[in-house]
């Protein structure tokens, strides 16, 4: 590369990183300034200590992880019956999984309550609608992950050399598919956790004490603990995309040795 | 006694016949082989006595068993695949005891049989290695240790050496018929190497185009082939046609050149057009040995390929292959010079459409 073009490229790099950085670094500093004349960590110390933060932080975390467990039950066995016995079906699944990215937060969310919130199906109350609601919006994430760790293997020949050896579908699914598939999974959960921690229109129009209205509230009722907070959810972010980062660096034994 | 038997088997895909009026029976320990080019139907018959694709019409047995409509998993057949399928999860020991795990014997029992299958494979010290840290061919024992440590009544190997190299490929077939035959176990084995096929088979299956073409032993396929299509694809081969001069004394002619002949000539006239072939190696210089047959002939090349020379003569209007084992104390002829070709009666191969 000639000088110039190098030039150009730390140019664009830093200006990239200073449009990003720069907000970033004004709402930390201005998180940090809760107490007058100092620096300090009382926003912080705030949030946290807020009764109400615990609270609602095991909350999203609970339902995140019941929608991570749901959508691998669910999107694993469909993705693997696609690859392996219905390709035809393949497309018409992608799209659907696609649907969360095309209809509104607010569209989906009114849709549930005027479905769910009258007999016969009076569940709008239910936490189990919220866990359906939220394997339904990390759809396109969870089921691309995992369609992508299916194709990194050759699933028919595994399938067919369990097969031979006596296996069956759940044997197969549980001992040699799932396990080579992980490392995919994990990063469909990851960036499903993330979208869960961070969903803030389903959970406050269901009425749940989820972490996305906690922050809402706190946003509306003082001055620089939102700020804090905004800074507590990219760190919550970061640190699960860093997750899945590291996670993905494990990928070398979910290819299939020696094939072509 | 029949071990293997399949029964007009065919199959149809989309109103396509892939295999058709498939009949075989295999004996007991018998190491079998399908041979032919890709597309012939070979690869969907192995599936089809695996239990992968169910037949279209005929049935398949094992030990007097009907299994046509079995599932793969309850056949009791060990399967060796192309791409070795060795399960990446899992260590090579692991790999070689699933079967038993799946059926559920105990640890002690796996664990014996684990290592008595490493030691036949001679990889005693690789029971903790995984399949990404082995060589092809060290992946491809493992899949042969595995297949046969669930002790299956037939092996099933779908071209299992293709994806090594040459050299690989020769000392891993010659170790997988020794192993076959230590536990005459039987196998079925499918290839489109010929010389694979001719190597370690008790029986080859020569298909074309979804049908059986012949079965016999390798001497018969390669000497005696039924077919036009079995004598072009097993060896090299010269054909040419011929007419028939008197069928009860074996006399044919080519171009005008009477040649004498073993084949079978019964139901032909004199006049007919038949089809005849006859083996590079089958013809020599009649200053080397005489013998029934003698043509003349023009030196029209020469090829060194290695162990063999191969000299092309024109003989009449057709081109023959003579192939004489590379002698350097040899002289031999000049392209354009005339010579005289021989061969036997024998040699001289009746083909039948």
């Amino acid at each position: 590369m000639r000088r110039g073009g190098v030039v150009w490229s730390w140019f664009w790099m830093i200006l990239g990183i200073l449009y990003f950085f720069l907000p970033l670094i004004a709402t930390f500093l201005f998180s940090l300034r809760a107490q007058k004349g100092v620096l300090s960590f009382t926003a912080y110390e705030n949030i946290f200590n807020n009764p109400n933060f615990l609270y609602n932080f095991s909350y999203s975390v609970l339902w995140a992880v019941l929608t991570i467990i749901v959508g691998i039950l669910i999107f694993v066995p469909t993705a693997y019956l696609i690859r392996l016995r219905l390709p035809q079906f393949r497309t018409p699944i992608e799209f659907i999984t696609l649907l969360p990215f095309v209809i509104p937060a607010i569209v989906y969310v009114f849709s549930l309550v005027r479905t769910f919130s009258q007999p016969p199906f009076l569940i709008v109350d239910s936490p189990a609608l919220l866990v359906a609601a939220y394997t339904v919006l990390s759809m396109p994430y969870m089921y691309s992950a995992i369609d992508t760790g299916l194709r990194a293997i050759d699933v028919r020949t595994l399938t067919e050399a369990g097969q031979s050896l006596g296996a069956g579908w759940g044997s197969i699914l549980f001992r040699i598919i799932l396990p080579n598939i992980r490392v995919a999974i994990l990063s469909g959960a990851f960036l499903s956790f993330a979208i869960v921690i961070g969903e803030y229109i389903l959970a406050q129009y269901l009425v749940k004490p989820a972490f996305a209205p906690f922050m809402a509230y706190m946003m509306q009722q003082k001055a620089y603990e939102p700020a804090a907070m905004a800074i507590v959810s990219f760190a919550l972010t970061w640190a699960s995309m860093g997750i899945i980062s590291l996670v993905g660096r494990g990928g070398g034994q979910a290819q299939i040795a020696g094939g072509h | 006694m029949t071990h293997l038997a399949l029964t007009d088997i065919s199959k149809v895909y989309s109103g396509t016949t892939v295999v058709k009026d498939y009949n075989l029976d295999v004996k007991k320990g018998e190491f079998v082989s399908f041979l032919g080019p890709s597309g012939c139907g070979k690869t969907t018959t192995l599936r089809m006595i695996a239990g992968f694709e169910i037949p279209s019409t005929g049935k398949v047995t094992l030990d007097d068993a009907n299994i046509t409509d079995k599932a793969p998993n309850q056949r009791n057949v060990g399967m060796v695949f192309q791409a070795y399928a060795l399960f990446p999860n899992m260590t090579v020991a692991q790999n070689i005891g699933f079967g038993m795990l799946i059926h559920k014997e105990s640890k002690e029992a796996i664990k014996q049989r684990v290592e008595e299958m490493l030691g036949i494979i001679h990889l005693e010290q690789k029971g903790d290695s995984f399949p990404s840290q082995l060589s092809g061919g060290q992946q491809q024992r493992v899949a042969l240790a595995r297949a046969l440590a669930n002790r299956p009544q037939v092996l099933l190997l779908d071209e299992p050496l293709s994806a090594l190299d040459a050299k690989i490929r020769v000392s891993l077939r010659a170790e997988i018929r020794a192993i076959q035959r230590k536990l005459g176990i039987t196998a079925i084995y499918v290839t489109h190497d010929q010389e694979e096929a001719l190597s370690i088979s008790d029986r080859i299956v020569v298909m074309y185009d979804g049908k059986i073409e012949q079965v016999g032993t390798p001497f018969e396929i390669y000497n005696l082939p039924q077919t036009a299509f079995v004598a072009s694809f097993v060896g090299t081969l010269n054909t040419t046609d011929a007419e028939v001069v008197d069928p009860e004394k074996k006399l044919i002619k080519i171009d005008g050149i009477q040649l004498e002949t073993e084949g079978e000539l019964q139901g032909k006239l004199k006049g007919d057009k038949i089809k005849i072939a006859i083996r590079p190696e089958r013809l020599n210089f009649v200053s080397v040995e005489k013998k029934a047959n003698i043509l003349d002939c023009t030196i029209e090349n020469i090829t060194f390929l290695g162990s063999v020379v191969r000299i092309q003569v024109k003989v009449g209007n057709n081109r023959f292959n003579m192939d004489t084992f590379n002698n350097p104390f040899l002289e031999l002829p000049k392209i354009g010079a005339k010579d005289q070709v021989t061969c036997s009666r024998e040699a001289v191969l009746i083909l039948n459409n």
